[in-house]
């Protein structure tokens, strides 16, 4: 494979930022998920932490270096978040479970796919057009799809922050799963939370990610973005990834993992609180445990049929 | 330490998707039950317990370990994943099947297929001394396809003798309990000692380590061969390293078995593994021909290759 990724996250004018994002790849395939944690919930963060860090231990689990089934695999891995998110809320007996958004996107063998719950988006910008897009699981777009409001009326309904599926929260997601695409030449996939496409419009995020150099392109649209929207400005997110035919002389930032071990991981994750558990002292964490078990599993399945 | 002995889970007892019928062995390192599944099909499952750091007390469901020996139970946990990971590999119908593997009451569990039949262990001691060379060429001819698998995934078996060798009620051999003897291939944890039962373990597997290889598990093959002759194990070869007490079979045995028989049991039991045939595929040669008479093994056992066919057409 060969793509430029980059990705970055902003606090915004906020207090803290609430986003989490991250990519990973191995040789043959390619994760990248973004995940809003929801303010008006409490640690909106750490459900965001719980499941972007969920999705990518388990693609690393998975992906070696494939994924036998990437839709089913993001279907299993959504739920299994969402579950995780509850677990911790049980755990630490909050009254309610904290909430996020997620898109996540694989991209194996020239496809891609991808899955969302809530109003983090997902663009696939080909030629200088949005080709596709998420549509947000939220209330205005339910309206606007009811011809009840139109583009400009959204972007300033009050309600417009208002999500109907979500990871974590009492309400079991609605998660929607993309159609496979095969990957052209030059194709971006952007993955962003509202943050960014709020004040941007669709037009501006179209003009940026058709730029030839994404790794300029996405911190200058951020500024911009953030220079819209002005004091009110939410945290903001981003990964865009090009994706180059394995024939053309890509930039020099691009990526190819043709050369990469079988068994290797690069990961992206983008943190802002490193304090993980301290490095066990026993040889092999609960972690590990869950690995192994996984790994023979996965060969006691592959092996009997 | 003193000895300490585990108690088994409970008949009955509800263990994931599995019930608990009775307790089938106690080992150093585990403890293997014969349990249902929810369809009510019988299955064999594997507990990693070992004796020397948890202990499971009577009415208790989680064993206790304590935090001195919780790196070492950590550790030989790693080592029971290795032998899933390597069975989970194999599919061959002389080697023993892996179905599930998971997790529960503090400790990892491997669910194997349960075979109808008896230990070869059980056979040699019912028909002492009268073991025929038929059914010995037969049985091992058929193991060692088996065996052959698991080199073929560079693995060794390191633990052959007659009681991990089962033969299913049609008399078809399974190759059983892999991984004993791994445990010792990482010996920086001194609690977990050596489990290769010292009659039919090579020398090297004593001393030089770096030297193990596919003739290390065919010493194993060529002591099992000696049990079923002699009814015992051979002496331990750590002893015969500094005094070498072995008589060949060949000398006192002739009057009931074929010399080429012997010859070729004497052949796997030299103490240079480069004097022993270099793979399972020469000795099971020499286990086919039967040069005086000419009364060859039948041909067909060699690939079992109805077996692989049905193998290899379930697979696609």
């Amino acid at each position: 494979m060969k793509f430029t990724i980059y990705q970055e996250s902003r606090i915004g004018q906020r207090k803290n930022n609430q986003d989490r994002l991250a990519y990973s790849y191995s040789r043959d395939a390619l994760l990248m998920v973004v995940a809003d944690g929801m303010g008006g919930h409490l640690h909106g963060e750490v459900a965001a932490h719980i499941c972007v860090q969920f999705v990518t231990e388990a693609f690393q689990r998975d992906a070696r270096p494939m994924l036998r089934d990437p839709s089913l695999f993001l279907s299993r891995v959504l739920t299994n978040a969402h579950n995780a998110i509850l677990d911790y809320a049980f755990d630490k007996n909050l009254d309610e479970a904290p909430r996020t958004t997620v898109v996540a996107c694989i991209v194996q063998d020239g496809f891609a796919y991808w899955a969302h719950a809530g109003d983090s988006r997902l663009y696939v910008v080909r030629q200088g057009q949005i080709a596709m897009h998420t549509r947000d699981h939220s209330r205005v777009q339910l309206m606007m799809d009811q011809g009840l409001l139109n583009a400009e009326e959204a972007a300033h309904h009050p309600g417009r922050n208002r999500v109907y599926s979500c990871l974590g929260g009492n309400h079991a997601p609605q998660v929607e799963f993309s159609k496979r695409l095969p990957l052209r030449d030059g194709d971006v996939l952007a993955l962003c939370t509202d943050g960014v496409w709020g004040p941007l419009g669709d037009a501006a995020l179209t003009a940026a990610l058709s730029a030839p150099d994404i790794m300029q392109a996405v911190p200058a649209l951020l500024d911009r973005a953030e220079g819209i929207a002005g004091p009110s400005c939410d945290n903001l997110s981003m990964i865009a990834m090009r994706w180059h035919d394995d024939a053309t002389q890509p930039h020099a930032d691009a990526i190819s993992t043709r050369t990469m071990a079988l068994d290797n991981f690069t990961t992206q994750l983008e943190s802002f609180d490193t304090s993980r558990t301290p490095a066990s002292r026993y040889d092999i964490s609960d972690d590990d445990i869950e690995k192994a078990i996984a790994e023979i599993n996965a060969a006691i399945h592959k092996f009997s049929k | 330490m003193p000895a300490q002995t585990n108690c088994p889970l409970p008949a009955g007892f509800q263990l994931d998707q599995y019930r608990i019928e009775r307790q089938l062995s106690l080992g150093g390192f585990s403890i293997v039950y014969l349990a249902h599944d929810r369809e009510g099909s019988p299955v064999a499952i594997k507990e990693y317990l070992p004796n020397s750091l948890a202990l499971r007390k009577e009415g208790e469901f989680e064993p206790q370990v304590s935090d001195e020996h919780m790196p070492a139970f950590r550790y030989g946990m790693k080592c029971f994943f290795e032998e899933g990971r390597s069975l989970a590999k194999l599919m061959h119908p002389n080697v023993v099947q892996v179905l599930n593997f998971f997790r529960a009451n503090g400790t990892v569990y491997m669910v194997m297929k349960f075979e109808r039949g008896r230990t070869l262990h059980d056979y040699i001691q019912k028909h002492r001394g009268e073991v025929s060379e038929r059914f010995i060429r037969i049985v091992f001819t058929r193991m060692l396809n088996g065996l052959r698998e698991v080199h073929a995934h560079k693995l060794l078996h390191l633990d052959i003798k007659p009681s991990n060798i089962y033969l299913r009620n049609d008399g078809t051999p399974v190759l059983l309990d892999f991984g004993a003897a791994r445990q010792t291939l990482m010996s920086d944890q001194p609690i977990l000692k050596p489990m290769y039962t010292p009659g039919f373990a090579s020398p090297e597997q004593f001393e030089h380590r770096d030297a193990l290889g596919p003739w290390s598990d065919i010493y194993s093959v060529g002591a099992s061969l000696h049990a079923c002759i002699t009814g015992n194990a051979p002496q331990r070869s750590d002893e015969r390293v500094k005094d070498d007490t072995v008589v060949p079979l060949r000398r006192t045995h002739a009057a009931h078995y074929s010399a080429q028989l012997l010859d070729t049991i004497d052949w796997c039991l030299k103490l240079d593994p480069l004097a022993r045939p270099q793979s399972v595929y020469s000795l099971q040669k020499s286990l086919i021909r039967r040069d005086e008479d000419g009364d060859a093994v039948h041909a067909g056992l060699f690939g079992d290759l109805g077996a692989r066919l049905k193998s290899f057409i379930g697979r696609t």
